[in-house]
């Protein structure tokens, strides 16, 4: 199995304070990955590290390697390749709010420097027909994006980090201010695109780490406790903690 | 909202339930082997149809623990076994009724069953043992259980053996050597169950014959 990401031996801080402690993990390729664990284990600590978007933020500090096809992100490659080959959704839907449909769909490509009309048309009706979302906002591709509903823009906003064709997509509780329709649309949708793109998703929600994910990590207190197969992590974990953990013993 | 633990107290209560429906049933096939009572197949056949109904009462509470609460690990390995323990037990229920409907076909009179009373009584143990021992999640005591399974294997045989010496009637070889064969099916379903809560337990499936 080829492992599209490698995390060894990967430490963070915010300033003295440690979150993460030397988690090494293998995301397999085309596959999704689910990182469960309590509130304020470093969950998003961690995936912010993997598209370096964790020394955006003052006294931020990593050590360790993030290795992208055998490539070291914070040694190899510069920041700007990184995020386009690391695409990343979040936990709040944020569609651009002063942009329509179509230009929040093709910003990432604007930046950088795709122009051809006729491309960027191209890709807007593939990405919102990747993501289900084209018949629905097919005659509103100039109205602000900030109109759609909630699962709506949370399917523009991963249509937007489609547009730039990502090897990876990093998916921060994607799901955790929608709807149980919205939310089913979207576990739907990630399972599609596994097809195409390796996907690392944090959810606090373990029924639905079970339901779409093929590997989950187990992360307390910044330490990475079980890594498997994900019917095995929920059916017969290895580690006592997981195993409390996913019963809802604590947590 | 029922927590895990008040529905497998739900569910225990009711496998104990089946377990007690065992018991009455196994008087009647002593009954049946010891003093060659017949008659009992329509009071067998009742029990039968409650433990049934007992059977389809664990599976209704585990499908509604599992919509319900979503259960993972040992939760869920408990409550998945639940319904495999409630099915064996239901069917060394139909196994107790057909030794009494096997009795029914023929005149035990004249017919030597203290081989196949003594299989039984080890049998039955061994079902007792196995619920008990899923029930206190006691691995060591399953897997002691399993290996003990070849004992009976072998007195079967050797009734078999014995059924073909010659010295028997045509209806005692038939009555002995059905229930006897129905008695091994048994025991066969107590390692079953024991095998339950080694996976209950481990987590490790295992497939014995």
């Amino acid at each position: 199995m080829y492992h599209k990401l490698e995390v060894k031996n990967l430490s963070a801080w915010f300033n003295e304070k440690q979150v993460l402690k030397d988690v090494s993990i293998s995301f397999p390729s085309n596959n999704v990955t689910a990182i469960i664990g309590p509130s304020g284990c470093g969950k998003t600590t961690f995936i912010r590290c993997l598209n370096r978007m964790h020394e955006l933020v003052p006294g931020a500090r990593v050590q360790g390697k993030v290795l992208l096809d055998g490539r070291d992100v914070y040694r190899d490659m510069d920041a700007m390749e990184v995020r386009r080959k690391v695409g990343m959704v979040f936990q709040k839907p944020n569609p651009f709010p002063n942009m329509s449909i179509f230009e929040n769909v093709v910003a990432g490509l604007k930046l950088l420097g795709v122009r051809d009309k006729k491309v960027l048309s191209e890709r807007v009706e593939t990405k919102l027909k990747e993501v289900g979302l084209w018949e629905e906002v097919k005659d509103d591709l100039r109205k602000s994006g900030a109109m759609l509903s909630g699962g709506q823009q949370q399917r523009l906003c991963i249509a937007r980090a489609l547009a730039v064709d990502p090897e990876v997509l990093l998916m921060d509780e994607p799901t955790s201010s929608l709807d149980p329709a919205s939310t089913a649309k979207i576990e739907s949708l990630i399972r599609e695109l596994k097809e195409k793109t390796t996907i690392v998703i944090i959810t606090h929600n373990v029924q639905q780490a079970a339901r779409i994910s093929d590997f989950t990590g187990f992360l307390y207190l910044g330490s990475l406790v079980e890594f498997g197969e994900t019917k095995k992590i929920f059916e017969s974990p290895k580690n006592p903690l997981t195993e409390r953990y996913v019963t809802g013993r604590f947590g | 909202m029922m927590i895990v633990q008040e529905y497998l107290e739900k569910i225990n209560a009711l496998l104990i339930e089946m377990n007690e429906v065992i018991l009455t049933l196994g008087d009647y096939v002593e009954d049946v082997l010891k003093d060659k009572r017949g008659g009992l197949l329509p009071l067998t056949t009742e029990l039968c149809r409650a433990a049934q109904m007992k059977e389809e009462k664990v599976q209704e509470t585990c499908i509604e623990s599992l919509i319900r609460l979503q259960p993972f690990a040992g939760d869920l390995r408990t409550i998945a076994t639940s319904m495999k323990v409630a099915y064996h037990l239901s069917r060394i229920c139909r196994y107790l009724r057909n030794i009494t409907e096997v009795a029914e076909e023929f005149s035990l009179a004249d017919c030597e069953t203290g081989r196949t009373l003594s299989l039984y009584r080890e049998a039955e143990e061994m079902v007792q043992v196995a619920l008990r021992s899923y029930l206190q999640r006691d691995l060591k005591t399953a897997r002691d259980l399993i290996k003990a399974d070849e004992s009976i294997d072998q007195k079967y045989r050797e009734i078999l053996r014995d059924l073909a010496t010659g010295r028997h009637s045509g209806a005692c070889i038939l009555f002995n050597g059905l229930a006897a064969r129905i008695i091994e099916r048994m025991a066969d379903h107590a390692c079953y169950l024991a095998n339950e809560t080694i996976y209950m337990v481990t987590g490790e499936r295992r497939i014995i014959d």
